[in-house]
């Protein structure tokens, strides 16, 4: 069918010389738009390769005149990046764990299991979407500080468990697997606790994969709670490590400084140009709840 | 057949257990699922917010323990000749935000639409800058923001004198919006892009048939399609503008001359530089009261998702 292909410009439309005007600029604009995207992205790897006179010379050149591949290996030795790198794994890879397991289990319980006073239960999670995040972030810090959970990965790991957003994401995921399935389990004998382990949570890869996206980019990119939460270097994260060891710093050379922004951006970059799909899609899912 | 077999081997009838006993069995793994998940919920999201809201009347001193203060901290709070500035730079930050940042991924998402070619790679490239780590973001910006910059540089070809884009007064905020804008919008116009390639294809077939110009199927066709989820984007950015303050800090620290010291802002101040909690606490609560009511907006705007 034509009317399938079509947007809001049809192919009579283009025929007309004003409308290919209009277009052709509307293609310029998104051209512009892309260009100004990229250009940011690849001086951070150019600068990082430049000699630092380079750098600081103006107007500035895109292309480096001398290629420093020698700045990466400063990047490495300035500041310990191995060490601040397993930190972040680390909370990742706890935080993966307890989201998981938590709201998997509590979301799987809400959507598909018989609870009496389900709907307060569910209420109880959901209510706390509506308190903005920073009003109650002293109180945060406070808290942790109360249970003795500063300085410890355990203060990221255990409240992982509590993101009402993340429950949500689950949820939704847990209510579109027909019931069907686990009916038939129930029937065939399985206990609950076996048709969540065996059947939900297989069928839930793809709702896993989206979540240990947005784990991963919150772990990787979150400098502010950690510096706050960890207070001793062998503990900071690697965006927390930066923030205070490279950004804040006036001595440091400008291509060391950039050549240590990129290592640190790329694998983030790697990973969206792999998970590309699974990414976009989760934004579409994502954003309509903030 | 074995149909009337299973039939009365109804396990209720035959072993004869109570009703209820049977209910706790049957439920017992549906609460245990749920212990975990109201735990966590419980100490680390509930326990805050009631904490927030009592240690907003206390003096907190982590060392001689916390004591009761009354509305001290909520006076102290409102005499603070800061929490006006604050609340005036919040107020230019989340206006900013709206007429620079607010429109740009529906104008991107509507033209993305519309192209024939290389609309995946558009995409990813709008998009990328979102992956950018922040304090990547805050170095590089810094460095394009330089006086000796590449934007200067820019500027300087064209004849414009050079501007001091983040020492300056007037310029500050608007930098870090634009900034803020560069990096987030390819998130907006991905949700929007969903929304505008959803609009059934017929509808602008009839529309072009009936003789609607181009703008006038955007206008009278793509927008009003659009016109909830734009609703529910601009509560979505109020909420997240009004407590913005990690750009602000990270790039000027709320200055110069705390003209990006927003309200967030001037909350992490009085907790972590000035180490007086209990003020910190009162303020947060403050923000709660006025932006509570959004939240509930926001809720209903899509209940239909919950």
């Amino acid at each position: 069918m034509k009317s399938a292909d079509r947007g809001i410009l049809s192919e009579h439309d283009l025929k007309k010389t004003s409308n290919k005007i209009v277009y052709g600029l509307m293609c310029v604009v998104i051209l512009v738009m892309v260009f100004s995207m990229l250009y940011p992205i690849c001086m951070t790897l150019f600068n990082g390769l430049k000699s630092n006179q380079e750098v600081n010379s103006f107007p500035p050149h895109f292309f480096p005149q001398e290629w420093h591949f020698s700045n990466l290996k400063d990047a490495m030795n300035y500041i310990d990046l191995p060490m601040f790198l397993r930190n972040t794994i680390y909370i990742f890879l706890g935080n993966m764990v307890v989201t998981l397991v938590v709201l998997g289990m509590s979301a799987f319980s809400i959507s598909r299991m018989n609870v009496p006073y389900k709907r307060a239960i569910y209420f109880f999670f959901l209510m706390t979407l509506f308190i903005p995040a920073t009003s109650y972030m002293i109180p945060n810090f406070v808290n942790l500080k109360e249970l003795g959970l500063l300085n410890q990965y355990a203060a990221f790991w255990l409240p992982a468990g509590a993101n009402t957003f993340y429950f949500l994401l689950l949820k939704n995921f847990f209510d579109g697997i027909h019931p069907e399935i686990f009916e038939a389990a129930r029937i065939d004998g399985a206990s609950e606790p076996r048709s969540f382990f065996s059947i939900a949570v297989p069928l839930s890869i793809p709702i896993f994969a989206t979540l240990a996206i947005f784990i991963f980019s919150t772990a990787w990119n979150d400098w502010f709670w950690p510096s706050l939460v960890m207070h001793s270097e062998e503990k900071y994260t690697l965006a927390t490590a930066i923030y205070k060891y490279v950004i804040n710093v006036k001595a440091l050379n400008t291509n060391i400084k950039f050549a240590i922004l990129f290592i640190v951006s790329l694998p983030p970059i790697i990973v969206f140009l792999i998970f590309q799909k699974f990414i976009m899609r989760g934004v579409a899912l994502s954003a309509v709840k903030g | 057949m074995n149909q009337t077999a299973v039939v009365t081997e109804n396990p209720a009838t035959l072993k004869g257990t109570p009703y209820k006993q049977n209910r706790w069995k049957k439920n017992f793994w549906g609460y245990m699922f749920l212990v975990p998940a109201v735990i966590i919920f419980i100490m680390f999201l509930w326990v805050p917010i009631f904490k927030g809201l009592l240690y907003s009347f206390y003096h907190v001193d982590f060392v001689k323990g916390n004591s009761f203060a009354g509305f001290e901290n909520y006076s102290r709070a409102l005499s603070d000749p800061d929490v006006l500035t604050a609340l005036k730079n919040t107020g230019y930050y989340m206006f900013l935000c709206l007429i620079i940042g607010f429109w740009v991924p529906i104008a991107f998402a509507i033209m993305i639409s519309e192209l024939r070619k290389f609309g995946g790679f558009v995409r990813v490239a709008a998009y990328l800058p979102f992956v950018m780590p922040g304090v990547v973001l805050y170095g590089l910006w810094r460095w394009l923001y330089d006086p000796v910059g590449p934007i200067n540089a820019l500027l300087g070809t064209m004849g414009v004198d050079q501007v001091a884009f983040l020492t300056d007064t007037r310029w500050s905020m608007i930098s870090l919006v634009f900034m803020e804008t560069w990096q987030q919008f390819g998130s907006g116009m991905l949700i929007y892009l969903a929304a505008v390639l959803s609009i059934p294809r017929d509808w602008y077939e009839a529309a072009e048939i009936d003789g609607a110009g181009i703008w006038a199927r955007i206008k009278y066709i793509t927008l009003p399609s659009l016109r909830n989820l734009i609703f529910l984007m601009l509560i979505l950015q109020i909420i997240g503008t009004s407590q913005g303050y990690q750009s602000q800090m990270a790039l000027l620290d709320g200055g110069p001359n705390n003209t990006t010291l927003t309200y967030a802002l001037l909350i992490v101040k009085y907790a972590f530089t000035r180490l007086d909690y209990g003020t910190a606490t009162a303020l947060g609560m403050l923000m709660f009261i006025v932006l509570g009511g959004l939240g509930i907006l926001q809720f209903k705007l899509n209940k239909e998702d919950y």
